[in-house]
């Protein structure tokens, strides 16, 4: 049947062939020089699109609604429509280390470089006191070493470990779909970042990231489209007034590219006809709902900052939220 | 109705149109005979001056890009108050019918004084679908009109049972010249542009749409270039030149807008440039943006700063591979440049357009419009005094 739409295995973003996701989740508890308390309950969530020992670079773009967050490689990704980093999510005041370990990660691989570094950030301080704790180099390379292509691990953990969502405990959600296409069966993945909709409309601080990932064969305009379409839907989901920030970030592991200065002149790619983008972002919409349904509904409670609690989603509001955004 | 319409054309190479044009106007007023002693018209390269460094293509216009045809009317209609100087000049994409097979393109939209039609589909499936057109700004429904027409007739079933493309139109105000409220173009004028559209030497300065342009002080209008790169790509460009002021003027570097004395037009605006270029090179759409955005450096490079009352819009497209309409197969083969060897394309992109522009000045002759207003041609005899000695400084 051409138009049913599966999920995959994993229900992850780890179902597109060749994708891997890890997490850095810390929770610390210590006196600061003046002995005040400190909670740092934050981390990252990196995925890498491709076996990053590989020099190449897939085609990639973003869209950014009422951004105020921070994605780092935009410049690359918007002009040259490709990436060949991992993508990490973290909180804004990790970007910077983040990025830096990337650039150490390309060396380390005896790449010729990992550049740019994709970093986006969120903020995490409802729960975190964020500017208390960086990550450190070896941290964020053991994630990347270690990261996995079993399903990603959800809820609070990693970027999602200090994050709130509809005034709730938010954090990481994922999920897949299969799309059977002209006979031929692709997958595309959803992985997000839910801190969005807290009905604080005065701190500029709240965002609902995506990263979409599939092994559809699209091209650079073609991506403008479907991430553009996903990103409106999901703005619909966060706080009246679009002061939240929705960044969906999407690359396609179809067509990759050698990096190399001296390679061939002409490159050929595949694409799918454009008559299959609305069945695209039908999925991704699909995925991208139950992915932040996912990341609400598998956060476990977590007590931060000040003392302050975040509990998981009661199944009834979830059921209310389903109701109203369907 | 005093209309008189001309269909461009050229002799060994030599367009005579902007004279033809200047003929027309000494022989009908007597009074312009004793304010109106222009030179013979010469492109730059006539003049002794070359910009860049890569060869042209045979002709040194859009047309070097295979398939791709240029065809002009020029509207030149009574003196006094309600006077036109307005026309409409067409670029046909490739030599099939360009509805059923649709190019790479992108457009980029260096400051949005201006309207180009079509470009919302062209920016969201990065496919040009139909000719594009440029014209004056009033003539731009009635040029829409005709373009439908046009695709229709050729496209029987487009609006009927398959989808409808969006025509390109682009415009520049040439109300200094021309009595624009009254809109002096019509369906035919359109067609006639269409029927008459061919590869080879294209007509430039006064004609087709830019017969009521002014740029830099000086009359403008159509200017067209070409280059070859090294790995034998050709890049073509063609603007319709309406945009900057006298002071701006750069040729190759030099300051000649400053230094050239007389020839004072009227107070009047001008504003908006429209630049269209065009490659044999395979690119796909993000990559014809970044030609698109390199045609800007071109404008740069001429002197124009791109004022806030100024269209300055560009379209490039790739004449390398068409996408066919009716899309038999769900999965595709393209082909496009590796980055890391485009950048001679920007070069010839770049070259290309400053030299278009200059095309579009030193072709122009001088013109007298509506009410008496007078655009005159850049002297020649100056251009070249002051070229000879600035180079002469080492």
């Amino acid at each position: 049947m051409d138009k049913e739409i599966v999920r995959g295995k994993k229900n992850s973003l780890t179902d597109v062939p060749g994708v891997k996701a890890g997490h850095l989740t810390v929770h610390e508890d210590f006196l600061d020089e003046s002995g005040r308390p400190v909670s740092t309950r934050t981390g990252l969530t990196a995925i890498l699109p491709y076996a990053m020992d590989k020099e190449m670079r897939l085609f990639a773009g973003a869209a950014v609604l009422t951004g105020k967050g921070e994605m780092t490689g935009y410049e690359v990704m918007d002009d040259f429509c490709y990436l060949n980093s991992p993508v990490v999510i973290a909180n804004s005041y990790n970007v910077g280390a983040v990025y830096d370990a990337i650039l150490s990660y390309g060396f380390v691989l005896k790449r010729e470089e990992v550049w740019p570094p994709l970093v986006i950030g969120v903020d995490d301080s409802y729960l975190n006191d964020m500017p208390r704790r960086l990550f450190k180099e070896e941290e964020i390379l053991a994630v990347f070493r270690d990261a996995s292509d079993g399903p990603v691990q959800e809820g609070a953990v990693g970027a999602g470990y200090g994050l709130r969502a509809l005034g709730w405990k938010g954090g990481i959600g994922s999920s897949s779909r299969i799309l059977v296409l002209a006979g031929r069966e692709f997958v595309l993945g959803v992985l997000v970042a839910s801190n969005h909709n807290n009905g604080d409309l005065t701190s500029g601080g709240d965002s609902l990231t995506l990263i979409v990932g599939t092994d559809i064969p699209v091209l650079p305009n073609q991506i403008q489209r479907v991430v553009k379409s996903l990103a409106a839907e999901c703005s619909s989901w966060t706080a009246p007034g679009g002061t939240d920030t929705v960044s969906c970030l999407m690359f396609s592991t179809a067509n990759p590219m050698s990096m190399e200065n001296e390679g061939p002149r002409v490159f050929s790619y595949k694409m799918i006809d454009d008559s299959f983008l609305g069945r695209m972002i039908e999925a991704g919409a699909e995925a991208a709902g139950e992915a932040v349904a996912n990341s609400l509904v598998k956060a476990s409670p977590v007590q931060g900052k000040l003392g302050r609690v975040l509990r998981t989603i009661p199944d009834s509001e979830l059921a209310k939220i389903k109701q109203r955004t369907g | 109705m005093n209309r008189r319409r001309f269909m461009g054309t050229t002799l060994g190479g030599l367009s005579l149109w902007p004279l033809t044009g200047l003929i027309q106007e000494i022989t009908t007023s007597p009074r312009l005979q004793e304010r109106v002693k222009d030179e013979p018209r010469k492109r730059l390269r006539e003049l002794g001056i070359r910009i860049g460094t890569l060869e042209t293509g045979p002709h040194n216009a859009l047309t070097d890009v295979e398939g791709v045809r240029v065809g002009q009317t020029t509207i030149i209609k009574g003196e006094g108050k309600g006077a036109a100087r307005t026309g409409v000049t067409v670029i046909l994409p490739h030599s099939g019918n360009v509805y059923e097979e649709n190019l790479w393109a992108s457009a980029f939209n260096l400051n949005g004084w201006g309207e180009m039609t079509g470009v919302a589909p062209i920016e969201n499936t990065g496919l040009l679908r139909t000719p594009i057109f440029l014209t004056g700004t009033y003539n731009v429904g009635i040029v829409y009109g005709a373009a439908m027409e046009y695709l229709s007739r050729l496209n029987p079933r487009m609006g009927v049972t398959e989808e409808t493309a969006c025509p390109v139109v682009a415009e520049c105000f040439d109300d200094f010249l021309s009595d624009t409220p009254s809109r002096p173009i019509n369906t035919d004028d359109v067609f006639n542009a269409l029927d008459g559209a061919k590869p080879g030497p294209v007509a430039e300065g006064a004609v087709g749409g830019g017969t009521g342009m002014m740029a830099f002080g000086f009359k403008g209008g159509i200017g067209t270039s070409s280059r070859r790169t090294g790995d034998n790509d050709t890049v073509g460009v063609l603007v319709m030149a309406n945009t900057a002021s006298r002071s701006e003027l750069r040729i190759d570097g030099v300051p000649v807008g400053r230094k050239i004395k007389g020839f004072n037009p009227q107070p009047g605006k001008t504003r908006s440039i429209i630049l269209v270029a065009a490659t044999d090179a395979p690119l796909l759409p993000f990559q014809l943006k970044k030609i698109a955005k390199r045609v800007a450096l071109g404008l740069a490079q001429a002197g124009a700063t791109s004022h806030t009352g100024s269209g300055d819009i560009i379209l490039a497209f790739s004449t390398a591979d068409r996408i066919p309409r009716d899309k038999q197969a769900p999965f595709r083969d393209v082909r496009s440049v590796s980055d890391f060897w485009i950048t001679p394309l920007y070069q010839a992109a770049v070259e290309a357009t400053q030299e278009a522009i200059l095309n579009a000045l030193t072709m122009a002759g001088t013109i007298v419009g509506r009410d008496g207003n007078t655009a005159y041609g850049i002297p020649l005899d100056q251009v070249r005094r002051i070229m000879m000695k600035f180079s002469s400084i080492d």
